[in-house]
């Protein structure tokens, strides 16, 4: 019971730390509500009156559901997970990291943690704002009226996190042995923001397209777009265990590149 | 014309200082370049599955990626240090700057160079030459292109000199500034034949979004010359108004009194 308590310790003292923090901060929780309106706003209008002049349906799909689905994008983005690949390289290149490691806690869990605890705070305020704005707005697609969505919603959101955090790590980790992470990270984070919906939702895709989101990591770490469309509710096991293989893969990954980069780390005193 | 060339003088420093680490600097720029075509792509799927909106076919999408690309990197190559004016704030360095004898917002904005920028430059002018091409632009069109890459170059620069003057007005400038820009830059690289309407007005009077893709998009396509008029007088206004922003935001800056030797 002790060990079990020890190893809650670390995540909850940052968690709780950093949502303290974030409450010093209102105006950050403001303009975060405000990106997200005015991103997402800005390409459900865009949307709403494509679809208008379409007749309402492009490739079998209405508006409510890409609206769900794009909006879907744009809040779990808020949790700012893909930011602990830029924080791993300013540990590196500053030399932070040398004290993080004669730190007796797990540098990558305190990475990992401290990344989710950064957006905690954001992400369920402006979750929450938006959703009643949308539900009062648009309605809600009857697909997320089933008794399947909300449960599985819940597991897909947290399987998409860890892979998340996983997959930036990965990025982040390059910084071991590459002076300037940056273009990888650039090139990771738009094969995610095409794979996973954000511009243009996955119901819009092209088959091959579609196909390559579903087996992509990239498109595996958003899968929680995809959870407002019909399919959802007769396959969302399978999109689960296509997350779970590929979290299992990329932590495997992450884990012999940690232990690779500790064998390799050299600090230069001073 | 001291300031001009102080300013040449200063990016050309800032250019030889960040090539000497070539393969950062390369990769940069090509790592920047392949990033940018991934726009492409996603406007290019869209118009495949939605069709032609507002007469906008893949050619606009390819222009429109082209000069919000080629304004972007320009500013933000040569006047990076304005990006990271937030910092400046926070950290007591702004001080350094007020004491300089040079003009303060050149100062800067030439204080650091954004490499990757270059990628999206490349990407920008390639973007405009395969558009230009595709479409057979005459003499006239690649001049309008030209002209249209400078003034939808000097919207960009007001709005950016507008949006981290707010760093002035703010604790947490850094994440003030951060969502003001994707509020004005976001819209800039969306499908432009899909603002119609309020949208469309909102997004080229109020926030000056279209000014810097869309319309000159418009432009170079159907030569028109009354909206050529327009964006040139917005975009004189609108660079007028931010150096008055600028000034008036400076006026709210306190010394930390931090010693600092330059970053």
């Amino acid at each position: 019971m002790k060990e079990i308590r020890k190893k809650f310790r670390l995540p909850t003292k940052i968690l709780k730390t950093l949502i303290k923090d974030s409450f010093q901060y209102p105006a950050r929780l403001i303009i975060d509500t405000f990106t997200v309106i005015g991103r997402c706003g800005v390409l459900l209008v865009l949307y709403w009156s494509v679809f208008r002049l379409n007749n309402g349906v492009i490739n079998g799909t209405t508006f409510i559901f890409s609206a769900w689905s794009i909006f879907f994008y744009f809040s779990f983005s808020t949790l700012r997970l893909r930011e602990i690949s830029k924080l791993m390289m300013e540990d590196i290149q500053t030399g932070n990291v040398e004290i993080l490691f004669s730190k007796p806690i797990s540098y990558l869990s305190y990475r990992m943690w401290w990344q989710v605890g950064s957006g905690l705070y954001s992400f369920v305020v402006v979750t929450i704002v938006t959703s009643i704005a949308l539900i009062l707005i648009l309605g809600i697609p009857s697909t997320m009226t089933f008794g399947i969505f909300l449960p599985s919603l819940v597991l897909t959101f947290i399987c998409a996190s860890v892979l998340t955090l996983f997959l930036y790590s990965i990025v982040g980790l390059l910084s071991f042995w590459v002076e300037d992470i940056n273009p990888v990270f650039w090139i990771v984070d738009k094969a995610v923001m095409i794979l996973g919906g954000s511009y243009l939702p996955i119901a819009l895709f092209p088959p091959f397209l579609y196909k390559i989101s579903l087996f992509s990591p990239f498109g595996a770490s958003q899968f929680v777009t995809h959870t407002v469309y019909r399919s959802w509710q007769t396959n969302w096991y399978q999109f689960v265990g296509i997350q779970l293989f590929w979290i299992i893969l990329t932590g495997l990954v992450v884990y012999f590149m940690f232990r690779k980069a500790k064998q390799k780390l050299s600090v230069n005193g001073g | 014309m001291k300031e001009l060339k102080f300013a040449l003088y200063a990016i050309k420093k800032n250019i030889q200082s960040s090539a000497e680490l070539r393969t950062s600097f390369l990769m940069n720029i090509v790592g920047m370049a392949i990033n940018n075509t991934a726009f492409i792509f996603l406007w290019i799927f869209f118009v495949k599955s939605v069709g032609i909106i507002g007469g906008w076919t893949i050619y606009d999408i390819i222009a429109l990626q082209g000069f919000t690309a080629v304004c972007f990197g320009i500013i933000f190559s040569a006047g990076y240090g304005i990006r990271k004016l937030a910092d400046y704030v926070a950290s007591g360095a702004f001080d350094r700057f007020m004491l300089s004898p040079k003009n303060l917002l050149v100062r800067i904005a030439t204080s650091s160079f954004g490499v990757s920028a270059l990628g999206d430059i490349v990407f920008g002018i390639v973007c405009l030459g395969i558009y230009a091409f595709l479409i057979h632009a005459t003499i006239y069109q690649i001049l309008l292109i030209a002209l249209l890459v400078l003034i939808s170059t000097i919207v960009f620069l007001a709005a950016v000199i507008v949006i981290y003057s707010m760093c002035f007005y703010f604790t947490d400038a850094s994440s003030v500034t951060y969502g003001l820009f994707q509020l004005f830059f976001a819209p800039a690289m969306f499908h432009g034949g899909a603002f119609q309407g309020a949208m469309r007005f909102i997004f080229t009077f109020a926030i000056p979004s279209l000014l810097i893709g869309a319309l000159p998009v418009e432009i170079v396509r159907d030569i028109s010359l009354e909206k050529l008029l327009l964006v040139s007088i917005l975009a004189i206004f609108w660079f007028v108004f931010s150096i008055k922003i600028f000034n008036r935001a400076v006026k709210k800056y306190e010394s930390s009194n931090f010693m600092t030797f330059g970053q």
